[in-house]
């Protein structure tokens, strides 16, 4: 009778002191197209979340995430994103394909959920409805500008082709690079879409025939690396110099090219897993844990664990600053992430004049500094310091 | 007469019974019951339960439609995605201008006509070598959606219907407000769909398929009636694009490849080709079977035990979804190829004649 | 001009590689009538189940590269042994049906490995260096491309003429009731054609592994690039399915060295296979070398 009593006791106590739940929600390609990229993303959120309430990052709460596959089909992000409304009342989404986001702002916007997705299209935040949709890290546009900044430096005048994936991703940041080659004398030749062919050899002859002497990739890592091979096996290697936003690289990009991709730069906004930063230090800290194989060799895990991190951090300080976490105080933390409130979690790398994550209203991009990395010896290493884009702003928004 | 109520059986004595859409006064009632309580389900549902019968609608409006072409004509199309997609760009460029009453059909005359432009081979070629023109349009279409900046080259057009008639339309009541526009066009295509078919034109259809020289022996004419279901499948397709562009507030390329395609192949052969409850049934398995999949994977995540005993690497969760949905198929395929209709017709029968086994 | 003949060249590499895979696609058709749907996915489980013989079991790669054909082609064996033999005269709707299942049951064990989501190419076994002629270069890989079509080219030539299995096939696709009343075998003549197809199937993926690496993605899709390869060959005609892959192959290059420059973002070559699939359906709709079907009322 004593112990009954004191069993009630105990868990009336502990109803008393239990957690709160607060939920996140992400829809992303574990399996179906761009699962090389969903696959270690969608891991990379399930082991942060795993980590985040291990080490009771958010004090009284406890996290619950939802983590769904859906299989790159807009039906299902829809569903997986209204079912959470319903039920979880989640305070961020942490959306991932361009097409499916896309389509999902109006609804976002009237829902006023804060969005983290893993696509950098600027049209996300671009008006209208984009007051709830934040970039963790440089857009593709603003990569691929600060791309032909690199090449400005490099060379003056010179003749750059643009090579995109044929859908909404690739074609993204074509206008924005068309008016920054403009401003930096840089002169566009082409403008091609590639989704992978078996044999590049006529894309690459016609660039050459148009005196490209870089190639600009916005696109995956499959068909750059196809066309990495080609440009070696035709001796136009020496020739023309590649280069890509965030999705061309990586270790995947080593993996597919091999010896090809040597000299390759790459435009990204994380650390290289080498790197000692306290981010990576996690990153592989949470891939060795979790057993992930491959997966936590992607920098795709890195961008996944930035996005939840970004998360957890915002819902840590809606809880301080507000006594609650819900979409509302989400996004208030979230747009109060600056000045001596930025993020520095160490997964991108930070320029002087700006913090590694910080949000306004406004300021709907994380973080804004990038390196250029080139493959040398079979790994991506920083050739540039963290620099941003000067141009970006200028032409993207006209001022 | 008989009495009507105490029916076992079809006794059809004439061309006109059997003609009739409804067999028994039963089945009278029991359609009008399944009408009201479709009408009433959406009360007891949240949001997101509707979001899921929505879709589920839509695809049956797309999958009667290929029961005209692959159901009862036999011509097998892997583009009825495609079609899906003409009737959602159409509306998508004329919904600024006009009310989706009239942007719908519109949606459907345009990809009726691109179902009879794609259909022209069947005047030559038969079986295997016309689904290979329906997948030469899927991919033909797809790309150029991405060169046609009128398109937005395949981003998202944004389809937005805030108000109808001084109704309101948000968040709140999208989704309850879409269903029953789509349950009440649903059942205007199903009664289209009944009336086209029991008649000469359906009768025809059967005959071109079964055998089409015999058919064109017996006066009817194989390549206007092969052209006319492809058109009219793609009509219906049109029909279903148009809904969803306007149910998911907008149109983007992606809802329109070839994996869609095959899997509304997939949801008629589940539900039963040539059916009407097929096309019903067969979309609302393959969603809800994915939504169970997801809980179960879920569920397999969080489970410590099934976590130790899996070999590290082996990712169990990820795989489930497409491989419950191959299963289904080929389970389906291989010991009920007339899909879960047959399941039903055993279920109704058992009831008509109930308490007597036969 | 040199241009036109690289294009050429590297035109026939690829449509090697649609030859190939088009083989045994061609070959399940001819014998049984089936449209494997699922084709792409033999060829991805070829490519990967070499690689994991490679890279993790260490073996050398020639041995590796054998028994990952082979165990494909038990792959396809079975399949046609458990799946498609319950369909035998069942309509051909179901039976496309079952094979476009099977395309997601093989995706879903593909993702139950790591090679659903990730990206992996082979040690590299051939020479770096392309081989250069008269200002044309072709890299090993295409060669090897080629090597491997020519040969099972031959072999099929020699198995169809010569072998009592390759004569029973023959008469099973020309009559399967007159070659059961004569004695064939006909249930062994389709396991056979599906094991011969994921012989080739896996001999394809490997190709395509040492030419572009190995995804998951990327591989399935030859098997949709083979359609219009056989369409224009002929969906049961063995010499169309290479003349049909080869130019293809030649067509997606022209077009991508000669059409896209007019077509602003180009991509030509992505369209162009499937433009001439159509266009041959509306002039010859049994293809180069396909039969016409003769029908009695």
């Amino acid at each position: 009778m004593k112990r009954s009593m004191l069993l009630i006791g105990l868990t009336l106590l502990g109803l008393a002191q239990a957690q709160k739940t607060v939920s996140l929600v992400h829809s992303g390609a574990i399996t179906g197209p761009t699962s090389d990229v969903g696959g270690p993303y969608a891991a990379a959120i399930e082991d942060y979340c795993k980590y985040a309430n291990e080490q009771k990052l958010i004090p009284g709460y406890t996290l619950n995430c939802i983590v769904r596959d859906d299989q790159y089909q807009n039906p299902n992000a829809q569903r997986i994103l209204e079912e959470a409304l319903d039920r979880a009342k989640p305070a961020v989404y942490l959306g991932y394909a361009t097409g499916a986001m896309l389509a999902l702002k109006s609804l976002i916007q009237e829902v006023k959920l804060p969005a983290i997705p893993a696509s950098a299209h600027i049209g996300l935040i671009d008006p209208p409805d984009n007051t709830y949709i934040f970039l963790p890290t440089s857009s593709y546009s603003e990569q691929v500008v600060a791309l032909l900044e690199h090449i400005a430096r490099e060379k003056k005048g010179a003749k750059v082709a643009l090579v995109v994936h044929p859908s909404a991703f690739g074609r993204a940041p074509v206008e924005d690079a068309r008016k920054a080659a403009a401003q930096l004398g840089l002169s566009i030749v082409d403008v091609q879409e590639n989704g992978g062919s078996l044999d590049n050899t006529a894309l690459l002859r016609n660039l050459e025939q148009k005196g490209a002497e870089y190639i600009v990739h916005q696109n995956v890592a499959g068909p750059v690396a196809n066309i990495l091979k080609d440009a070696k096996r035709l001796g136009l290697d020496k020739k023309i110099k590649q280069l890509g936003a965030i999705y061309t690289g990586g270790n995947d990009l080593i993996r597919l090219a091999g010896d090809a991709a040597e000299g390759y730069l790459w435009a990204s906004s994380y650390y290289t897993l080498e790197e000692d930063t306290p981010g990576m230090r996690l990153h592989r800290e949470l891939a060795a844990k979790n057993n992930r194989g491959t997966l936590g060799q992607s920098h795709n895990y890195t961008a996944g664990l930035l996005a939840a991190a970004i998360a957890v951090e915002a819902m840590k300080r809606a809880a301080q600053r507000f006594g609650r976490i819900d979409n509302v105080t989400f996004y208030d933390a979230l747009v109060g992430m600056n000045g001596p409130n930025a993020f520095n979690p160490g997964f991108v790398v930070k320029t002087a004049n700006s913090p590694e994550i910080d949000f306004t209203k406004s300021e709907q991009t994380g973080g804004e500094g990038l390196r250029v990395l080139e493959v040398k010896g079979g790994k991506f290493v920083p050739i540039t310091q963290p620099f941003t884009s000067a141009l970006f702003r200028k032409v993207h928004y006209g001022k | 007469m008989r009495n009507p109520w105490a029916q076992t059986g079809n006794y059809r004595t004439s061309y006109e019974q059997d003609t009739t859409i409804f067999a028994t006064y039963r089945e009278i009632v029991s359609v009008g019951v399944l009408l009201v309580a479709l009408v009433l389900l959406p009360q007891f549902l949240e949001r997101s339960q509707v979001l899921t019968l929505n879709f589920i609608l839509i695809y049956a409006i797309a999958v009667l439609g290929l029961n005209i072409t692959t159901g009862y004509a036999g011509l097998i199309s892997v583009g009825q995605a495609a079609f899906m997609g003409v009737g959602a760009y159409t509306v998508a460029l004329a919904a600024p201008y006009l009310p989706f009453y009239l942007t719908i059909p519109l949606g459907a005359a345009v990809a009726a006509v691109f179902g009879a432009i794609v259909g022209i081979p069947s005047l030559r070629v038969k079986h295997l070598y016309l689904a290979l023109a329906t997948l030469a349009f899927q991919e033909i279409f797809v790309w150029s959606v991405g060169r046609m900046p009128a398109l937005a080259q395949g981003a998202s057009i944004p389809v937005e219907m805030r108000n109808f008639l001084g109704y309101e339309i948000g968040f709140r009541n999208h989704n309850h407000f879409w269903y029953y526009v789509i349950l009440f066009t649903l059942v205007l295509m199903v009664i289209a769909w009944r009336n086209l078919l029991r008649g000469k034109y359906g009768r025809a259809l059967v005959a071109v398929r079964d055998n089409d020289r015999a058919a064109d022996a017996m006066g009817m004419d194989p390549g206007r009636t092969k052209l006319m279901a492809f058109a009219l499948g793609a009509l219906y397709a049109g029909v279903a694009g148009g809904l969803l562009a306007y149910f998911q507030r907008s149109v983007v390329i992606e809802e329109f490849t070839l994996a869609k395609s095959v899997g509304f192949l997939a949801m008629a052969i589940v539900g039963g080709l040539g059916t009407v409850v097929g096309s019903l049934l067969g979309p609302a398995f393959i969603e809800y079977l994915r939504l169970l999949m997801e809980r179960f994977s879920e569920w397999i995540k969080g489970n410590q035990v099934i976590q130790q005993v899996i070999p590290p690497g082996v990712d169990v969760a990820s795989a489930l979804l497409p491989l419950s949905f191959g299963l289904v198929i080929v389970l389906f395929l291989m010991f009920e190829p007339r899909g879960l209709y047959n399941w039903w017709r055993l279920v109704r029968s058992y009831f008509r004649t109930w308490p007597f086994k036969y | 001009m040199s241009d036109f003949f690289q294009f050429l060249i590297s035109g026939i590499a690829v449509g090697s590689i649609y030859a190939l895979a088009a083989l045994g696609f061609v070959l399940i058709y001819k014998s049984s009538r089936v449209i494997n749907f699922a084709h792409g996915q033999l060829i991805a489980i070829g490519a990967f189940v070499a690689y994991a013989l490679v890279a993790w079991l260490k073996l050398p790669i020639a041995l590796a590269l054998l028994t990952a054909v082979l165990a494909t082609g038990l792959l396809g064996f079975v399949v046609e042994r458990v799946f498609l033999k319950r369909l035998v005269g069942q309509p051909i709707i179901s039976v496309i049906m079952v094979t476009i299942g099977l395309a997601s049951v093989l995706d879903g064990l593909m993702y139950l490995t790591p090679f659903g989501s990730g990206n992996f190419s082979y040690p590299a076994f051939l020479p770096q260096e392309p081989l250069r002629l008269a200002g044309i270069t072709v890299s090993y890989p295409q060669l090897l491309a080629v090597g491997f079509t020519a040969l099972f080219l031959l072999l099929f030539g020699w198995f169809f003429q010569r072998s009592t299995l390759g004569i029973s096939m023959r008469a099973v696709a020309d009559d399967q009731m007159a070659a059961m009343s004569v004695g064939v075998s006909v249930e062994k003549v389709f396991a056979l054609a599906w094991a011969v197809a994921g012989v080739t199937a896996a001999s394809a993926g490997m190709v395509v592994g040492t030419v572009s690496g190995l995804n998951q993605d990327s591989l399935i899709a030859i098997g949709l690039a083979v359609f219009p390869a056989v369409i224009l060959g002929g969906l049961d005609s063995i010499p169309g399915a290479v003349v049909g892959g080869i130019t293809i192959g030649v067509l997606q290059n022209l077009a991508a060295g000669y059409l896209n420059r007019f077509v602003p973002g180009g991509g030509t070559e992505l369209v162009i296979p499937f433009v001439v699939l159509l266009v041959v359906l509306w002039f010859k709709p049994h293809g180069l070398f396909g039969t016409e079907e003769i029908e009695r009322v």
